[in-house]
């Protein structure tokens, strides 16, 4: 009885490590695909049956590929867009969330119920005004539509560090107020120490979501001068594929990517469990 | 005399406790009223004018952009459109609950499976419809070369009318299913031990007991996701966009933002625009509310 149940525990286990190698395949092929694809000769692409593991392997495109996209401006002008919505906005939404969470100030439940109401529309609605906007201030074809609002914080990423900061003991802040420390230091020495992992995880899904936007640099940019490295990609693929060198879209695909790959490498933990808890809980 | 000092250092701390609180609130609340608050004043005004930003006239027209957009065959073809764009929802949310299952019962490997899932979700949408470019191209492209190995002719993805938002369905289920089971796995981890325990001890096989106990528990989970992925999916634009760039053969995979982002952007119809932009607003907070209402009949509320 106990043999059988054993043994069938195991068939179990076989199906489901099968099914889930399967599954983890169909994820990940695509992606060695268009790292094989970068790494051929042109002339090897259209090969059939395919070729998965080039011969020769062709750096050249790695090389190339910076003198024919302007990728050393997308990625320039994505990199000062992220980095300053990440540190500034990072300030910004913790310091709200800590106000939210343990400070007790005027009109305290409105300006909540108001942060609440703005994720309820949807960001597509939002667009056309903000450009109308945008136009009246001449901020049209410039970052500053990508940056200025990432500064002033997120909503989404207060109401889950609210939560957090809710969690923590209000014992903490009552001995600083006793030791005389002002509000300033208890929310810069107190507070944003014991938050870290979830101001990781916020960090994390923030500077995804900015790197990777298409939607605002597409309709709130348009010179080349200004152009995100997702909005480089998109408008040098579309050429480039119809000229079929598939080597160089996928070389400068793979560069776009990198960033977002390595920080989620290196971040995975923090990562997969925020979004388990800002999902489930917040 | 310490009393004294005490009490009025507790209420200066306490005047104190308002003015940061007040600035600390302060760049967030500028950003909600600069950025969401003026600008869906904006639309819902611009809604009822004739605005083309170009001559910058702007007369109040009325109700007549609304008519126009009933009246407009474009519209509705891309209503349908954007209704299939749900269809990777049921997909993913079986694919993510099935995953999570594996990683849940400790199955090897599951880690690196978990992130290898991860993948296609924090990559770039322009990276990934760069890729699917490639792998679906009609002649070259792996998925049709992998077909003519087994005899068959595989369709022309990206061009046909028929294929291309069958395309755009299993990209967008592609992406997605890590992230799901990320969500349904947390859920599972809630999920008490001593309700399985007493299912044994009655004899309750193992499908009995998934139907019984787990699948129930994650009803809040699957709401959850359901919502926020309808939300999502009625708002596909950057797919079509990347795909398609002019909403596909007879607009065969424009969907309703679609249609918005290019009457506003390329046809100068600001007016029209926002006011597609406002009804569609108001179609998908109808759709979420009536998503809670119907919620009662199935999700498990708890104890």
């Amino acid at each position: 009885m106990a043999r059988t149940s054993t043994a069938r525990r195991r068939t179990g286990t076989i199906i489901a490590f099968s099914l889930m190698l399967l599954g983890s395949l169909t994820m990940v092929l695509p992606f060695l695909w268009m790292l094989s694809t970068s790494l051929k000769e042109s002339r090897l692409v259209f090969d059939f049956p395919p070729q998965w593991i080039p011969d020769p392997v062709d750096w050249a495109n790695y090389v190339e590929v910076w003198d024919i996209v302007p990728l050393a401006t997308g990625l320039r002008n994505s990199l000062i867009v992220t980095v300053l919505v990440v540190v500034i906005g990072t300030l910004s939404s913790t310091m709200a969330a800590f106000a939210f969470a343990k400070l007790d100030f005027p009109h305290k439940h409105a300006i909540f119920v108001g942060l609440l109401a703005t994720i309820m529309v949807p960001i597509s609605v939002l667009i056309i005004p903000q450009f109308l906007l945008y136009v009246e201030i001449g901020w049209i074809d410039t970052l500053l539509p990508l940056i200025v609002a990432g500064l002033l914080g997120n909503v989404t990423m207060i109401f889950f560090l609210r939560q957090y900061m809710l969690g923590l003991a209000t014992e903490l802040l009552d001995a600083a107020k006793l030791d005389g420390a002002g509000y300033l230091r208890i929310y810069w020495s107190i507070f944003l120490p014991l938050c870290k992992p979830a101001i990781a995880a916020n960090v994390i899904i923030v500077f995804m979501a900015t790197w990777n936007d298409y939607l605002a640099p597409l309709i709130f940019t348009n010179s080349s001068d200004n152009a995100t490295v997702q909005l480089v990609i998109a408008s040098f693929s579309a050429y480039y594929q119809e000229q079929t060198d598939f080597p160089m879209v996928m070389t400068a695909s793979i560069i776009a990517i990198v960033p977002v790959v390595v920080l989620f490498a290196a971040a995975q933990k923090y990562f997969v469990d925020s979004f388990a808890f800002s999902g489930i809980k917040g | 005399m310490t009393t004294t000092t005490t009490t009025k250092r507790a209420s200066s701390m306490r005047r104190h406790e308002k003015i940061w609180g007040l600035v600390f609130v302060t760049p967030i609340s500028l950003l909600v009223i600069l950025f969401s608050f003026i600008p869906v004043g904006i639309a819902i005004f611009a809604g009822f004018t004739n605005w083309n930003g170009l001559s910058g006239r702007r007369d109040f027209i009325g109700l007549d952009n609304f008519a126009e957009l009933l009246t407009d065959k474009y519209f509705w073809i891309a209503s349908g459109n954007t209704v299939v764009m749900l269809l990777p929802i049921p997909v993913y949310l079986i694919f993510g609950i099935l995953f999570a299952l594996g990683s849940h019962r400790g199955t090897p490997g599951s880690t690196v499976f978990r992130v290898l899932f991860f993948l296609p979700y924090i990559s770039s949408i322009v990276a990934l419809v760069v890729l699917w470019k490639w792998i679906f191209n009609y002649q070259y492209g792996l998925v049709n070369q992998g077909l003519t190995l087994i005899g068959v002719q595989g369709p022309d993805w990206l061009g046909d009318p028929a294929w291309i938002k069958t395309t755009i369905v299993i990209m967008i289920a592609w992406k997605m299913i890590g992230i799901t089971s990320i969500y349904i796995l947390a859920a599972l981890k809630n999920i008490p031990g001593v309700y399985y325990e007493a299912a044994r001890i009655d004899g309750a096989s193992t499908l009995r007991q998934f139907f019984q106990i787990t699948l129930p528990m994650l009803t809040p989970a699957i709401f959850f996701l359901t919502i926020v992925g309808i939300i999502g999916s009625l708002q596909t634009f950057v797919e079509v966009q990347l795909f398609t760039s002019d909403g596909g053969r007879n607009y065969s995979a424009a969907t309703i933002i679609y249609y918005i982002w290019q009457k506003a952007f390329h046809d100068n119809e600001l007016g029209l625009a926002s006011a597609a932009a406002f009804f569609f607003a108001l179609v998908i907070l109808g759709v979420t509310l009536s998503q809670f209402r119907l919620s009662r009949r199935w999700v498990f509320e708890g104890e």
